[in-house]
C-alpha cells in the first residue's frame, strides 16, 4: 500500500469518525441560533464563526458532513443494486429484454447527467420537510446514476458467462441456481465494489451541486451543498474561512480517488 | 455388446455452418480412444455436443449421441445436468481458466458433489489418486497457488468424484510442458487400468495418442476418416491426411542427438545416430 493511499484512508477515517455522533463534541445543534452573535468571525467560541442566523458553522460543518458521507454511499449503493438487476438480467436474459435495457442504459448515458439530475429535481416539489428533501436528493441520485454501472455488469456477467470455469461448472452439472450463487456472484462482486466506489465521490459532488443551487436538502438540515451557498454572496476573500468546507469537499473527494486502486485492483480475474 | 458411446452427429455454428458433417465415433467401455484432427476442426466441438452445451456457444447439433443405450439428445435439460459430471466427466484443455479463481479447492469439490447429492466425503482418497497432496492444507487454497500440471490434477479429480464411466478429455496436455504432460498421461492410463474409465481423449498431439490410447479416430473437415487399432493407423495410415499427419510429427535432429552424444563419450561413433539408410548415403563413395 503506498503512502498516499494510507493517508487518503487515514483522513477518510478521521472525517468519518468526527461525523458519527456530531451530538458529542460539536459547540452546537446545527440548528440553535445564536442571535446575539449572527455573523461573528472565527472565535475561541466559533472555530470557524457564525452564520448570518447565528448558527455555530463548525457544527453545522460536521452535522453535514454526516448527512452527506451518508447520503451519497447510500445512493450508490442503490444505483449499484439497480445497475446489478438490469445488467445483470439483460446479460442472463438476453435477446429482446437486453436490446431493451441496453437502449434505455444509451438514453441516459447520452442525456447530460447533471442537467438531467437539476431538470428531475427542479420537476419535483421543492417546498418539503428535510427529511423528504434528503430521500428525494438520495432517489434521484440512485436512480439516475444506474446506467453507467449497469453497462459494466452487462459486460461483465457476459464475460463471465463464456468463461471456461461457468463452461466447466456446466459441464459437471451445476445447476443454474448453483451457476449463479458459487460461480457468478463472487467473480461479480469486486467489479460491483468498484463501481460503488466511483460512485461515492461522483454523488458527494452532485449532492454539493443540486445543494449550492437550493434543490438538494433542505435548511435547517446541513449539507455540504446547503452550506456551500454561504459562498454565493461572494465575500470568500475577506473571510476565508468560508471555504473551510471546499476544502473539505476537495480532501474527502480526493481521498476517496486515491483510495480506489486498492479496492478496484484488478482482482484476478482473467 | 453394445458400445459405452455411439455418436452420429452433424453440428452446425450460424456463422460456420458443417463444423461436423454425419462424424461417427464409437466408444466401448473402459477403452481409450484418440480423436486427432488439425485445430479447428471441431474436436471440442464433439465433447460439446456429447455434454449437450452447444447451446452456449450457439451451436445446433443433429443425429444421435447413444450414452448406455440412451440419446443424450432426446433428453431434456434437467435430465442431461445428471448426465453431466455423474456420468460424463470434462478434462478441460486450461485447467487454470477452468477454475473459478474466487473459489478454494475444497468448494469446487464439494459443488461438484452436490451438483449429484453425493454424501459429505473425505476428499484424501481422491487426492491420492490423481497423485495430489492428501492433506486437509492442500484444498483450503486458491487456484492461483497451484502449478498448471497440478491444476490439471486436480481437474482430474474434479471429473472423478461421481466415478463416471466415460471421461472426455478436450486437449489435456495442450497446455503442459513436456514432463508434465508424460505424467498426466501416466495418470489417465492408470486410472483407466484401475478404475476402467473409458475415455474420449481429444489432441492433435499424436505423440501423446500414440502413448495413451487404444484405438484413434482421424477427424478431419467434419468426418472421421480413418479409425482403428492405434498401432494399425500409425504404422498402415490409409488415408491421405492420417499420412500427412504422421509425417508431421517432429523426430529429435540428428545433430543435436551427435552433439550430445561427442559430449558424452569422446568415441562416439557417428553412424550409430543415424538412422541406417542416411548412414549408408553419408558412407557411399558416389552420391
Amino acid at each position: 500500500m503506498t503512502l498516499l493511499r494510507r493517508g487518503a484512508i487515514g483522513v477518510l477515517m478521521v472525517i468519518a469518525s468526527a461525523a458519527v455522533a456530531p451530538e458529542l463534541w460539536t459547540p452546537a445543534h446545527y440548528a440553535t441560533q445564536f442571535r446575539e452573535a449572527a455573523d461573528a468571525e472565527p472565535s475561541g467560541r466559533f472555530p470557524l464563526g457564525t452564520d448570518r442566523l447565528g448558527r455555530d458553522r463548525l457544527s453545522r460543518l460536521v452535522y453535514g458532513t454526516r448527512v452527506s458521507l451518508l447520503l451519497a454511499p447510500a445512493a450508490a449503493l442503490l444505483s449499484c443494486g439497480a445497475a446489478a438487476l438490469m445488467g445483470g438480467s439483460a446479460a442472463v436474459a438476453g435477446g429482446l429484454t437486453e436490446t431493451g435495457i441496453m437502449a434505455l442504459a444509451d438514453l441516459c448515458l447520452s442525456l447530460p447527467w447533471l442537467f438531467l439530475l437539476l431538470t428531475m429535481r427542479a420537476l419535483l416539489p421543492l417546498n418539503v420537510s428535510p427529511q423528504t428533501s434528503i430521500a428525494l436528493t438520495f432517489l434521484l441520485l440512485g436512480v439516475l446514476g444506474w446506467a453507467g454501472p449497469a453497462r459494466v455488469i452487462f459486460a461483465t456477467v457476459r464475460k463471465l458467462q463464456s468463461s471456461d470455469f461457468i463452461l466447466q461448472a456446466h459441464a459437471a452439472g451445476l445447476g443454474p441456481r448453483q451457476v449463479f450463487l458459487r460461480h457468478l456472484t463472487p467473480n461479480l462482486a469486486p467489479v460491483l465494489l468498484a463501481q460503488f466506489c466511483v460512485a461515492v465521490p461522483l454523488y458527494v459532488l452532485a449532492e454539493a451541486t443540486l445543494g449550492m443551487l437550493g434543490l438538494g436538502v433542505a435548511e435547517p438540515l446541513p449539507s455540504w451543498g446547503n452550506i456551500l451557498r454561504e459562498l454565493e454572496s461572494g465575500n470568500a476573500l475577506s473571510q476565508p474561512w468560508l471555504l473551510v468546507p471546499v476544502v473539505l469537499l476537495a480532501l474527502v473527494v480526493a481521498s476517496f480517488q486515491a483510495v480506489m486502486p486498492a479496492q478496484t485492483g484488478e482482482k484476478d480475474y482473467a | 455388446m453394445s458400445p459405452l458411446l455411439k455418436i452420429n452427429i452433424s453440428v452446425d455454428y450460424p456463422r460456420n455452418p458443417g463444423v461436423l458433417q454425419s462424424l461417427t465415433l464409437e466408444a466401448h467401455a473402459g477403452e481409450i480412444i484418440g480423436l486427432v484432427g488439425r485445430s479447428g476442426e471441431g474436436k471440442s466441438t464433439v465433447t460439446m455436443a456429447i455434454l449437450g452445451l452447444l447451446g452456449y456457444k450457439g451451436g445446433k447439433c443433429a443425429g444421435e449421441i447413444l450414452f448406455q443405450g440412451r440419446n443424450l439428445l432426446e433428453l431434456n435439460q434437467r435430465e442431461m445436468r445428471c448426465v453431466r459430471g455423474k456420468e460424463i466427466g470434462l478434462v478441460p484443455q486450461s485447467p487454470l481458466a477452468a477454475l473459478n479463481p474466487n473459489l478454494r479447492l475444497r468448494a469446487h469439490l464439494e459443488e461438484a458433489r452436490r451438483a449429484h447429492d453425493g454424501e459429505k466425503r473425505d476428499w484424501a482418497g481422491l487426492m491420492e489418486s490423481v497423485s495430489l497432496p492428501s492433506e486437509a492444507a492442500f484444498l483450503d487454497q486458491l487456484p492461483r497457488n497451484l502449478s498448471v500440471g497440478m491444476a490439471q490434477r486436480f481437474m482430474i479429480a474434479m471429473a472423478m468424484v461421481h466415478r463416471p464411466p466415460l471421461l472426455l478429455a478436450d486437449e489435456p496436455t495442450s497446455a503442459l510442458d513436456m514432463i508434465t504432460q508424460a505424467e498426466i498421461l501416466k495418470l489417465f492410463a492408470r486410472l483407466n487400468r484401475e478404475q476402467g474409465v473409458a475415455m474420449l481423449y481429444i489432441s492433435h498431439d499424436l505423440a501423446s495418442v500414440a502413448s495413451l490410447c487404444h484405438r484413434v479416430a482421424i477427424l478431419h473437415q467434419g468426418k472421421v476418416v480413418e479409425c482403428g487399432a492405434t498401432g494399425d493407423v500409425f504404422q498402415n495410415p490409409q488415408h491421405a491426411f492420417t499420412r500427412q499427419l504422421i509425417a508431421a510429427i517432429p523426430q529429435p535432429p540428428q545433430s543435436s542427438l551427435v552433439a550430445m552424444g561427442k559430449a558424452l563419450r569422446p568415441d562416439w561413433n557417428e553412424a550409430e545416430t543415424m538412422a541406417p539408410e542416411q548412414a549408408a548415403s553419408e558412407h557411399s563413395p558416389v552420391l
